[in-house]
């Protein structure tokens, strides 16, 4: 039996160490820990509501935008405020446009490493990887000589003796399992996605001005629209978002998809490995219709229990005695005992830390470990992300979401079950990402269509002024972020913020164990997962990764 | 028909030209500091035009800042020189209770003519100890006015004067910090002239003595027997 | 040597030498160098092995490094590959653990006064910093030892530059910008996060032109902060026209209007966004119709509310700005005078008589 400890997990977003124990190869006992806060909460009390979304935001720059939309929904739910139809429609074509990015720079930067062998693809012939790239899509970039550049730098790099950020890697790992050809196919597309994503993000530029962070509105989006005016949301500028959205699809159907797929099929043993949880959690995002109209929307909500795809419980945010966050083994206090649970909106912030001083070797795992508190939906641990979107999704029978799953199973040779597990989250990443940019292509052209009939309007004014504001009241905004289901609890009270409360995907991920000593999906998934040589663990990499972590949203 | 012998007053040159002048150029720039720097900080909604072209009103109301701004901080610089070349009534020590019968004539005036409690005081000739203290405070916060205002427009300015407080910002913070400061000091202001016009016009009513009309023409009329030759 | 120097990979990439000579004319005249100094700049880049660079990481939201992957001259590829040698970088490297943690301590070890110190985040000092630590070492700890023998330390962003948010009111970790723990100077390069190709132009500038660029007092490299948004912010006609949004989504907000009554801080922010603008150049803020926060300001967080012009008075509590608390002032003091006057009719009757009598006794006519 040996505790390993892996500090920084890195090709995440945050400070994540994990500390395991592992026993004949395979790991036993888990612990996840989230090693750095800053306190949002409590930075907000006392502020301008409408301010929050700002601030939030920055809980996360891989994640931009998620926060925002989720704290301008949630004061929008306080002071009952519906938005214009535009500014439902470029929210969501922000979303789609966050997620697609974010899930492509997770697949080739964050997580491709654990799968693709760097060095391997120094002796792959350039004219081979030619052929495999053309079998698998219509990618315009297949030349041999194409492939023979980008062999050639990465020879000079490896040559230069000066390694960069590959150096130390696993390379050679026997768990590495991908051809030469299709190690070198991958790295060409490292550099491609890294060179495409930057163009994608440009709708957040269009629309909020930058990327990273762009601006949000509460009762709205901040940009107008005139198609008479050089200024505003012109025709130009659509024309711009209506192409970005075109190369969007391109990209994923034409090189993340099967890239996806062609790694994946070289993994398919993985498809056992690192399932965890059985229970997802999914409060659905990117209404049709309108925010409040939660019954019309691409991604439901929905919970399931015990991986029972037949039955779909409902999910209630404002419910208080279905979502409760606990501290019980997090750095945290409560003034009613560390025990308790409370829903978000009676939800407490306030420091406790009784680690180790710093420098230190190991946690006390025995105590409180982590800055991150602990969620429950209704008691039971929950598993949030794509995998949990697309289960619902497929779940509660939506045609185009059933029929992406189906292909892709159909393709590898394997079963639904196979979504349960460190390939299926991986997997189920890229086939929601298929998805969206679709669905991005139908707001963009429902956008166009809304603005052709003359409506242009995108804010609504009435509870703009403080004044207009009852004296007190909550709300909740719920959105569903890259990493899964994302909610803001609000109380406003005197025209400020009296308490403001995150729970965010990572937060249900990767979290300390509860008080009745059930894990989160992180340690659960962990436990099961091989690792075949304690100084380089890999495969514990690919189960964490697989879930694409990001530590700075989780404890904000 | 009074019977009660009048008592002999005098005619008194208190205030020179250059104090008077300075004065009314003060009261000038002050004024229009106040009301251009108020617009600053809230625009009025003005349509004249659809077209920028057209008009410049806000860039108009922040040159007419900047230029009284300039001519409110030189004038400034012209009566601090007279502080030391005036007459005994421009002094600089006149603004500050240095002396012993300084500060009691701060207690007397305090007394006398704020509270109220005590009847009748020593008269000063030119400005009283409490009204000299006032001024000290507003040529103060005119410094900070001059700190955070030329600081604020040395970023906006090429000239190598404004440059000199380059310094002011770094030394708030932010810009945003300085121009938040600037702004409220600007209430000062507004206080000081409403008490000092008040004031003013208080002595004359009470006193009777032409205090008001001493700042145009610079002549005070005083009962021979309270001039004494060091009064203040 | 197993080090490529810059000529090297421009020559592995296809460059003449004569194309070399004249990149380095360029970098030269564009770094302000004499003739004299010319040789020099050709010389340390035929030797120099790409630079050797650490990225440290901590009370941040990454969104530093994602702006810096969104550079589009040179794109961050290019830069990471060809320019400089990214070796520890918590969110790019391959490494995990204690693999990573030795790609740290090498750097340090074998290019001591070679490496350049890139730093995202605030480093909490409360508490014996518990509140960031990686690897079991507080951030502290980790800036010091990385610092020590750094070439060149940059703050990126806000977070590094000037606490940013978690540094807001009450600041509850104590969160601290890097260039008050470190006694060397700092290049801070403030913004939320800074633009991707300001970011790029900074680190280039050290190692192409092997100088740090020309910073003001704050620490600001002026080729990037010396100009307010609002000195270059294309809708300035407006403001000095008086023409300007007054609500959201307006008719004067659909044509483009100055933002100024929303709150815009451009008038009081230093950054390149109106003219380097964000995104290869697609927009920025106040161009996409929100006016700026001051997002590259010393504490812009506590500078709000956002959409009210004048930022709340320090210590008034929220909805106290300079006016309401100036107004209060000077209401009180009117009512003061006018107590004051009414008083005086009561008070002093006796003495304004007495003066009244004192005045020569005219006739009534002339
Ligand atoms: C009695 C003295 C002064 C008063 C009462 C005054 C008042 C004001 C006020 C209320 C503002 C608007 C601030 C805001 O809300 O943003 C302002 C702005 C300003 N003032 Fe003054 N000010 C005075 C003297 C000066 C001086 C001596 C200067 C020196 C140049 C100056 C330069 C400025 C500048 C640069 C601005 C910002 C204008 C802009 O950026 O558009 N002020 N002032
Ligand atoms: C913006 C408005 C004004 C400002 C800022 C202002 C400021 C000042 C200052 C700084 C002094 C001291 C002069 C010195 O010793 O150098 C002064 C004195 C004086 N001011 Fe004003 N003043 C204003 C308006 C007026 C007005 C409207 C009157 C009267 C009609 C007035 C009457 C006087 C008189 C009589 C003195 C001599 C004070 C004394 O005997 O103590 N002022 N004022
Ligand atoms: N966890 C998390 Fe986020 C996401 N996705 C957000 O809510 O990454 Ni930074
Ligand atoms: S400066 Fe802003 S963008 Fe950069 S890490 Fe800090 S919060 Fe994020
Ligand atoms: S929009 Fe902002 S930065 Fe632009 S001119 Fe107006 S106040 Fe200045
Ligand atoms: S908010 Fe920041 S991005 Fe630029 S326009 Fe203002 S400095
Ligand atoms: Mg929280």
């Amino acid at each position: 039996m040996t505790r390993i400890v892996v500090d920084p997990i890195t090709r995440i977003e945050g400070h994540l160490r994990i500390e395991a124990t592992v026993e004949n190869g395979v790991i036993t006992d888990a612990y996840s820990a989230g090693t750095m806060v800053r306190g949002f909460e409590i930075i907000l009390r006392g502020r301008d509501p409408r301010d929050a979304w700002a601030f939030v935001e920055r809980a996360c720059g891989v994640c931009t935008t998620v926060h925002a939309l989720a704290s301008v929904r949630s004061v929008e739910d306080a002071l009952a405020i519906q938005v214009p139809k535009n500014a439902e429609l470029i929210r969501n074509l922000m979303f789609c446009t966050q997620l697609v990015q974010d899930h492509v720079v997770h697949f080739y930067h964050l997580h491709a490493l654990d799968w693709v062998d760097v060095v391997s693809a120094l002796s792959a012939d350039p004219a081979e990887t030619s052929e495999l790239a053309k079998s698998i899509s219509r990618w315009p970039k297949t030349s041999k000589h194409y492939f023979a550049d980008v062999q050639n730098r990465l020879k000079t790099f490896v040559q230069s003796g000066q390694l960069g950020i590959f150096k130390n890697g696993y390379w050679g790992h026997p768990q590495y399992k991908l051809p030469p050809v299709a190690n070198l196919l991958a790295v060409a597309h490292y550099l491609e996605a890294l060179e495409w994503q930057k163009e994608l993000v440009k709708i957040h530029a269009i629309f909020g001005g930058k990327n990273p962070h762009p601006n949000y509105l509460v009762g709205g989006v901040p940009c107008s629209i005139n198609i008479n005016e050089v200024n505003a949301i012109n025709n130009e500028r659509l024309n711009h978002v209506g192409h970005l959205i075109k190369g969007a699809i391109e990209v994923v159907e034409q090189m993340y998809i099967p890239d996806l797929m062609a790694i994946a099929s070289f993994y398919k043993d993985w498809a056992g490995i690192g399932g965890g949880l059985s229970n997802y959690l999914v409060y659905g995002d990117l209404p049709t219709t309108f925010y409040g109209d939660r019954d019309h929307y691409k991604f439901p909500s929905g919970a399931i229990l015990n991986r029972n795809l037949n039955e779909i419980h409902e999910v209630d945010g404002k419910d208080d005695s279905q979502i409760k966050e606990y501290i019980s083994r997090s750095w945290y206090r409560y003034q009613g005992g560390d025990d308790v649970g409370l829903h978000p909106w009676q939800g407490e912030t306030e420091f406790n830390y009784t680690g180790p001083k710093p420098p230190y070797e190991h946690l006390d795992v025995d105590q409180k470990y982590s800055w991150l508190k602990t969620p429950r939906w209704n008691d039971h641990p929950m598993e949030v992300g794509p995998l949990a979107r697309m289960l619902v999704a497929y779940g509660r029978g939506l045609e185009d979401v059933k029929e992406v799953v189906h292909e892709a199973l159909g393709r590898l040779g394997v079963g639904v079950e196979a979504l349960f597990s460190t390939l299926g989250r991986t997997a189920a990443r890229g086939l929601e990402t298929r998805l969206v940019v679709q669905w991005m292509k139908g707001f963009y052209d429902e956008l166009v269509a809304n603005i052709k009939a003359g409506d242009t309007s995108t804010f609504t004014q009435e509870r703009w002024e403080p004044s207009s504001w009852p004296q007190e009241c909550e709300g909740v905004g719920m959105s569903e972020a890259p990493r899964g289901a994302l909610a803001h609890w609000i109380r406003i009270k005197d025209r400020k913020i009296d308490n403001y409360q995150l729970v965010v995907p990572t937060t249900w991920n990767a979290s300390p164990r509860d008080p009745q000593g059930q894990l989160s999906a992180y340690e659960s998934a962990l436990i099961g997962t091989p690792v075949a040589n304690l100084d380089q663990p890999l495969e514990l990499l690919r189960t964490i990764h697989s879930f694409d972590p990001c530590l700075a949203c989780a404890v904000h | 028909m009074n019977t009660l012998a009048a008592p002999n007053y005098k005619r008194i040159y208190v205030w020179e030209m250059p104090v008077r002048l300075f004065h009314w150029v003060n009261a000038l720039c002050i004024t229009v500091l106040i009301v251009t720097g108020y617009l600053i900080g809230h625009p009025l909604t003005l349509f004249r035009s659809p077209e920028a072209y057209q008009q410049y009103w806000f860039g108009t109301v922040r040159f007419i800042h900047f230029a009284f701004a300039y001519l409110f901080l030189f004038n400034f610089l012209m009566r601090l020189y007279w502080s030391f070349v005036g007459n005994r009534f421009a002094n600089w020590r006149t603004f500050l209770p240095l002396k012993k019968v300084q500060r009691h004539d701060l207690m007397d005036v305090l007394t006398v003519d704020i509270l109220q409690i005590k009847e009748k005081g020593k008269i000063s000739l030119g400005h009283n100890m409490l009204a000299g203290l006032s001024y000290f405070c507003l040529f103060l916060v005119g410094i900070f006015q001059i700190l955070t205002g030329f600081g604020l427009y040395a970023a906006m300015s090429k000239s190598w004067f404004a440059g000199l407080f380059a310094w002011v910002v770094p030394l708030f913070g932010s810009d945003g910090v300085t121009r938040v400061w600037h702004h409220g000091a600007m209430w000062f202001f507004i206080v000081f002239i409403v008490v000092h016009i008040y004031i003013v016009f208080y002595h004359d009513y009470v006193e009777g003595r032409g205090t008001a009309s001493s700042i145009v023409g610079g002549w005070k009329f005083e009962r021979e027997d309270r001039i004494k030759p060091d009064s203040f | 040597m197993t080090n490529a120097s810059i000529w090297q990979i421009m020559a592995q990439k296809g460059y003449s030498r004569r194309d070399f000579l004249q990149f380095c004319t360029y970098a030269a005249a564009l770094s302000g160098l004499d003739y004299a100094a010319y040789g020099q700049v050709v010389e340390s880049m035929e030797k120099k092995p790409r630079p050797p660079v650490v990225w440290l990481h901590f009370q941040e939201c990454t969104c530093c490094s994602e702006s810096f992957l969104r550079a589009s001259h040179p794109i961050v590829a290019d830069v990471v590959l060809d320019t400089l040698s990214l070796d520890y970088s918590q969110t790019l490297q391959a490494a995990s653990g204690f693999q990573a943690e030795a790609c740290l301590h090498e750097t340090i070890r074998d290019f001591p006064g070679e490496y350049v110190l890139l730093v995202e985040g605030s480093v909490p000092m409360k508490d014996g910093g518990i509140y960031c630590t990686v690897a079991g070492q507080s951030a502290e700890d980790i800036l010091k030892e990385s610092a020590k023998h750094a070439a060149a330390v940059v703050a990126w962003g806000s977070c590094a530059s000037n606490g940013c948010i978690q540094a807001a009111r009450p600041n509850p970790t104590n969160a601290t910008p890097i260039h008050k723990i470190l006694h060397g100077p700092v290049i801070n390069v403030p913004g939320c996060p800074p633009i991707a190709d300001v970011m790029t132009s900074v680190v280039t500038h050290l190692l192409v032109f092997g100088r740090v660029p020309d910073l003001d007092r704050k620490g600001r490299p002026r080729e990037f902060y010396s100009r307010r948004v609002h000195d270059t912010c294309y809708r300035r006609p407006y403001f000095d026209a008086g023409l300007f949004v007054e609500n959201w989504d307006d008719e004067n907000a659909r044509k483009g209007y100055c933002l100024y009554k929303m709150g815009c801080r451009g008038p009081v922010t230093y950054n390149a966004c109106g003219v380097t603008k964000w995104n290869e150049g697609t927009s920025f803020p106040i161009q996409s119709g929100h006016g700026c926060i001051g997002c590259s300001e010393d504490g812009f967080w506590d500078n709000g509310p956002f959409y009210q012009h004048l930022a709340n008075f320090p210590g008034f509590g929220i909805e106290a700005t300079a006016d309401k608390v100036g107004l209060i002032a000077g209401s009180a003091t009117v009512a003061g005078v006018a107590a004051h006057a009414v008083l005086t009719n009561i008070r002093k009757r006796r003495v304004i008589d007495e003066t009244q009598h004192e005045s020569a006794d005219m006739p009534r006519e002339v």
